[in-house]
């Protein structure tokens, strides 16, 4: 067995030319650097929404109900205590992200990892502000209205896809309707490599899939339809024709997405029915035996 | 940028129970370590309430609350620390391979103190300011620095070293420790300088990863295996993909063109993931001679390399 763990060491002699800069490999998003000033942006962010919590405490404890009432209303007054105090977390910290961009745009492009560079600075600042409020909501007992926070974070995705169950980056991502994005999925808008920040867009179409456990690198486009299996990888940049099933590292076309077809067919066949029903009202396949009640119910002489 | 829901563990030590009477110490544990925040509100209380200002009192328990908070994770800290001194005075942690079984003094303690560490380590992870997790990993015998984001992923709590500026992604596993078989294997890792490690990557026990490495997505290291500085690799276990030159200054107009030629790209990912089932077929027969062979020879670190 030893001889063949030396074989996979030696690895492919490299010849220093322009290939080496081709960036056809995934790393991950995961802040680079945590720097701790970014972290007292989250000070008056908890402030300031725990005090809105705190006026709506005094104002129940302070309130002339029968302490029996005030104790049956407890739980839920908890419950909404704990959504009031993410949704307030949620505002404020949409409205520092506000005037964060209005001092600097995001953008798409490659940058330096370095302090002086202000695109990466914001960067790392913009994902600071961002994961706070993130991460209340997937704790929170109401873990699925995470794609509000998405949606308000500059992710276009609407209710009919859901990225739960996954780790996703909260800028320059396009959702088509009814994505599904597997467990534990890592979809990355942003990837550092080196002294170098990538952003780049991910556009998922239509009906498009994630399986579980697979990643997927900036600037990656799905097409209609398109499955990426469990456990698979796709390189920067790369583009996924619609109506396939890809799959392995980095993504290969594995076979024709049948399953698309028979979604569509079965879509089709339900337009159809329902024209037919509006149609043949009279035909209804009934037992003899009842059919003097549609007569009945028609204005006919009963029996 | 937030963990996914269902898979909001955080960085846990491998959670194996020895013996059940270590729950109780856990439990104790968590008991012990409430009482400063108790003691915390009682003083607040006593500060701001007796002198009927309302007022006050609301406007600062928000930011109370964290303090609060804090301090519960440092006493956690505190007083497992305190519990591990005392383990750790009964019987050294040491390295090796050692019998997964609970007449193993070594199992045994490596259960005891990974069931120690447990709810510190799970309190930190679940405050969203990312740097309390590495105070506890520091606290724990990790060599760590702060500006590392150890957060996405799983990190063991001991006999790990990090370099500056380590970035681990997301749902990447960093193991000191692994049960392999019937066997316990604790082996130190060490990652050094500017490592990049991708998200989902596997890294075993005893890795050792050189200087300004990248590890693709999905590759995973082998027990004691050797990263030589200044590489990209992939690949499970991790092979030499090229050289990374990302540190470099290139001008940006070279980083952008995008990989032309894809054909080219999988066979060069082929070789390295497949090559190893190719290459040496064993007809079954010869195969049940090599394990009968091994059985009689008995050499537990050889298996576990094997099974890799």
């Amino acid at each position: 067995m030893d001889e063949t763990i030396e074989d996979k060491n030696k690895g492919s002699e490299n010849i220093e030319d322009d290939s080496d800069f081709n960036i056809d490999f995934t790393t991950s998003s995961a802040i680079n650097r945590v720097s701790l000033k970014f972290l007292i942006v989250y000070i008056p962010i908890f402030w300031f929404s725990g005090i809105i919590v705190a006026t709506f405490w005094y104002g129940y404890t302070e309130g002339k109900q029968p302490w029996i009432i005030k104790l049956l209303f407890l739980p839920i007054i908890f419950l909404a205590f704990t959504f009031l105090f993410i949704i307030s977390c949620f505002f404020f910290s949409k409205l520092l992200l506000i005037l964060i961009n209005l001092i600097h745009l995001p953008k798409e492009g490659i940058f330096r990892t370095e302090k002086g560079d202000t695109d990466f600075e914001f960067w790392r600042l913009r994902t600071e502000i961002k994961k706070i409020v993130l991460w209340l909501i997937r704790n929170s007992p109401l873990p699925w209205i995470d794609v509000i926070a998405f949606r308000w974070f500059g992710v276009s995705m609407d209710f009919s896809s859901h990225l739960n169950d996954a780790w996703c980056d909260s800028e320059f991502i396009k959702f088509g309707s009814n994505v599904t994005i597997g467990q534990g999925a890592a979809i990355m808008s942003s990837m550092v490599v080196g002294n170098y920040l990538i952003i780049k867009r991910i556009i998922f179409e239509d009906f498009s899939l994630v399986g579980g456990q697979s990643t997927i690198a900036p600037g990656t486009h799905f097409g209609k339809d398109t499955v990426l299996g469990a456990v698979s990888v796709t390189t920067l940049n790369q583009k996924l024709e619609d109506g396939w099933i890809y799959s392995g590292i980095p993504a290969r076309k594995l076979k024709l997405n049948q399953y698309a077809e028979m979604r569509r067919d079965i879509i089709q066949k339900v337009d159809v029915d329902e024209e037919e029903k509006t149609d043949i009202e009279h035909e209804v396949n009934i037992d003899e035996d009842k059919k003097h009640l549609i007569e009945g119910n028609k204005g006919g002489v009963k029996k | 940028v937030s963990v996914p829901n269902s898979m909001r563990v955080g960085p846990f030590c491998a959670t194996v129970l020895a013996k059940k009477k270590y729950l109780l110490l856990y439990i104790i544990l968590i008991w012990i370590s409430l009482f400063p925040a108790i003691l915390e509100v009682w003083w607040y209380w006593q500060l701001l309430w007796n002198d009927i200002r309302p007022l006050h009192f609301y406007v600062f328990l928000p930011l109370y609350f964290i303090v609060m908070y804090i301090t519960t994770v440092f006493a956690a800290i505190l007083f497992a620390k305190i519990l591990l001194i005392i383990v750790n005075a009964f019987h050294k942690p040491r390295e090796g391979v050692f019998l997964r079984d609970p007449a193993d003094k070594d199992y045994r303690y490596w259960s005891l103190r990974n069931t120690i560490k447990k709810w510190p380590t799970w309190l930190a992870h679940k405050f969203p300011f990312p740097f309390l997790d590495n105070i506890c990993f520091k606290m724990f015998g990790v060599k760590t620095k702060f500006s590392n984001s150890l957060f996405e992923g799983w990190v063991d709590t001991e006999y790990i070293e990090f370099g500056k500026n380590v970035v681990v992604g997301q749902g990447a596993i960093i193991q000191s420790s692994v049960i392999i078989g019937n066997f316990l294997i604790i082996k130190k890792t060490i990652i050094e300088e500017n490592v990049r490690i991708g998200a989902h990557v596997i890294i075993m026990p005893g890795t050792h990863i050189g200087k300004n490495c990248i590890l693709n997505t999905w590759s995973s290291t082998m027990v004691g295996q050797d990263l030589e500085e200044g590489w990209v690799y992939n690949g499970g276990p991790a092979k030499k993909f090229k050289k990374n030159r990302f540190f470099e200054d290139i001008p940006i107009e070279k980083l952008t063109k995008t990989v032309g030629d894809l054909d080219g790209l999988l066979k060069k990912y082929d070789e390295q993931y497949v090559i190893r089932h190719v290459k040496k077929k064993i007809p079954l027969k010869e195969r049940r001679i090599h394990i009968r062979k091994e059985k009689n020879e008995e050499k537990p670190e050889e298996k576990t390399e094997k099974k890799d």
